[in-house]
């Protein structure tokens, strides 16, 4: 594919956004301190931090929206937001997996979620290379290398003088094919650069791993079945129940549907829900499946672990550690993935 | 494109009382909802909330369903203040429902408890109008006491039937009641029927489901003819929002009925 070896000069790379914020409105990655995270593009190209990790918001935030109207009173129709499609930039690997999760709960089964199938056909995902790995980053464990292989418009991987392309998609060809002006050709040493770079930053991935002893998913087979109560019960003891760990998964995808009255008119809106609140499964006549948090957190695992492997042939875990930097209870789930494996 | 998540208009054309805690509503969809007995509907008050409820009335009428409703919560506690001509929303049906053709020559048995009565009466329905294709019928219900016993005059009218053969208990007696006083599973010994080639479907509380679902395997019903109507917190109705999961299935989608065989290694089933 001729494509596949271009590269974009950083000279040209604000004309690319610019020429992106015609079409969508631009997500772009910056950083502040130790936190990377995603901002509207409003004109400022030299905020913008195309490498590193991942950002503290997970991507799905801009297919499924952690609030959103769904039906407006019984009009028979699919309510829009009037924001033009989002262009999101510098999107790592590991949140390019939770499509795998997210793709087959909305989007190919049998009754599709049309709010989500509309924003994967509109939104153009241009993603990135890591070009670092920090402590809590352990992808590789799940089968996903710290650079984008599928599931992308766009890949750009950073080297010094710009950014070596990858069209992944049809849309991502076509938009490197309508703008000759802004893609040369990549030298083979260019190429090797990137190389390199990939190579290096697995390096820095495996020596988490290492250090935090994280087993890989090929272990992972029945370790939820095979585990004892006990165990949820100690790694529950100190959570809150604050769903941050359900909010901050870029697999996650559990919602609540309520009404509420806007005026004359009324609306149901959706927002994203979390499995670790008590209420989550109760019934209005009172049962309630899992009334005890260690169950709620056992479910947790089953449901990434055991229920989408089984379903779906994958397992809901992007190695993103967003999790763990989210815990107030500092639950770790590289540490219980350990404890589930050395138990089995 | 299709939005699932949309309720149609629906006219509330009677509120009926049938217990201190249950009505039922006969409601009018603007546009057809049709649905096979099992199946189930999220009704929703405009701008208040919605739940999931399995009709009571007969499938094969298009032009309305009847939906009985005990209240329990905040949902139901607004469903019981609803009139005549009030608008709610409806969505749906979901699910599968019953397997009427797999029953088909078969002598089946229909236990129920309490507000399980309302599933069970639209399944009743549909036997009624497959008279004579199933080789016998047998209904047994159980209420916790007379004053809860729904559908009193339909089932007084059912006892006269040829082709059913139905008993009724109450938990508590009182001087109101004069038929038998006892758990529901206390009334399925003189079903004369060869246990394990017999079909059961029970549908109650959960723990009524639990001790019924034990009682007919000690009988001899095999686990694999045993259908169980599980109350789980369906909510999307499409497998999506996650709340009504059960292992690999989802209640709202694979069920709300499971035959006891698919699911009986599972824990929660009973919750």
């Amino acid at each position: 594919m001729m494509t596949s070896q271009k590269i974009l000069k950083k000279a040209k790379f604000s004309d690319f956004i610019k020429l992106l914020s015609d079409d969508y409105e631009v997500y772009v990655p910056v950083k502040k301190g130790n936190h990377r995270y995603l901002k509207k593009y409003a004109g400022n190209v030299d905020e913008i931090v195309i490498g590193e990790v991942r950002p503290v918001e997970p991507l799905k935030a801009f297919f499924s929206r952690a609030r959103e109207v769904v039906a407006h009173g019984f009009k028979n129709d699919v309510p829009r937001p009037d924001n033009k499609p989002y262009a999101i930039i510098g999107v790592k690997a590991c949140d390019l997996k939770g499509f795998k999760i997210q793709d087959f709960v909305f989007a190919n089964s049998d009754e599709q979620d049309p709010f989500y199938a509309r924003n994967r056909a509109e939104n153009l995902i241009v993603s990135a290379d890591c070009t670092c790995a920090i402590d809590t980053c352990f992808c590789l464990a799940l089968g996903i290398q710290p650079f984008p292989e599928e599931n992308f418009d766009i890949n750009l991987s950073q080297i010094e003088d710009g950014f070596v392309v990858q069209a992944g998609s049809d849309k991502g060809r076509a938009l490197v094919e309508k703008n000759p002006s802004l893609f040369e050709n990549a030298s083979d040493g260019q190429v090797r650069a990137r190389d390199q770079q990939r190579s290096r930053v697995r390096g820095l991935v495996e020596t988490n791993i290492k250090e935090h002893e994280v087993p890989h998913q090929d272990r992972f087979k029945d370790i939820i079945k095979n585990s004892e109560s006990a165990l949820w019960e100690e790694e529950s003891r100190t959570c809150v129940e604050c769903g941050a760990c359900n909010t901050i998964c870029p697999t996650c995808h559990c919602f609540l549907l309520y009404d509420q009255k806007v005026g004359e008119s009324t609306q149901r809106f959706r927002i994203w829900d979390s499995c670790m609140i008590k209420d989550f499964a109760r019934v209005a006549g009172g049962g309630n499946p899992r009334p005890k948090l260690w169950m709620r957190l056992r479910n947790r695992f089953e449901k990434k672990f055991d229920y989408f492997p089984r379903v779906s042939g994958v397992y809901a875990c992007t190695g993103c550690g967003r999790c763990i930097s989210a815990c107030p209870a500092e639950i770790d789930i590289r540490k219980v993935l350990k404890k589930l494996v050395d138990n089995k | 494109m299709n939005n699932p998540y949309r309720p149609i208009e629906t006219e509330v054309l009677e509120v009926i009382p049938e217990t201190p805690t249950i009505k039922t509503l006969r409601l009018k969809p603007k546009e057809e909802i049709s649905f096979k007995a099992g199946q189930f509907i999220e009704l929703s008050i405009p701008g208040v909330g919605e739940g999931p409820f399995t009709p009571s009335s007969r499938s094969s009428v298009k032009e309305e369903l009847h939906v009985s409703i005990m209240k329990v919560g905040k949902v139901t506690e607004r469903v019981h203040q609803l009139k005549e001509g009030d608008i709610v929303g409806l969505r749906g049906p979901f699910g599968n429902g019953y397997p009427l053709d797999e029953f088909k020559g078969k002598d089946v048995l229909v236990v129920g408890g309490g507000c399980g009565f309302a599933p069970l009466r639209s399944l009743m329905y549909s036997f009624f109008e497959m008279s004579g294709e199933l080789k016998s019928l047998y209904f047994r219900g159980g209420c916790r006491t007379s004053k809860e016993m729904v559908f009193k005059d339909e089932t007084a009218e059912w006892a006269k039937r040829k082709d059913l053969n139905l008993r009724l208990t109450v938990d508590k007696g009182d001087e109101t009641w004069k038929g038998h006083v006892g758990l529901v599973t206390t009334i399925l010994d003189d079903v004369k029927i060869h246990y394990p080639e017999g079909i059961a479907i029970v549908c109650g509380p959960p723990i009524m489901m639990k001790f019924a679902t034990l009682k007919l395997l000690e009988m001899g019903f095999q686990d694999k003819n045993i259908y169980l109507s599980m109350e789980k917190n369906m909510s999307c109705g499409i497998g999506k929002c996650g709340h009504c999961r059960l292992d690999v299935y989802y209640a709202c989608k694979h069920g709300p009925v499971f035959r006891y065989d698919k699911i009986k290694h599972l824990k929660e089933i009973w919750d």
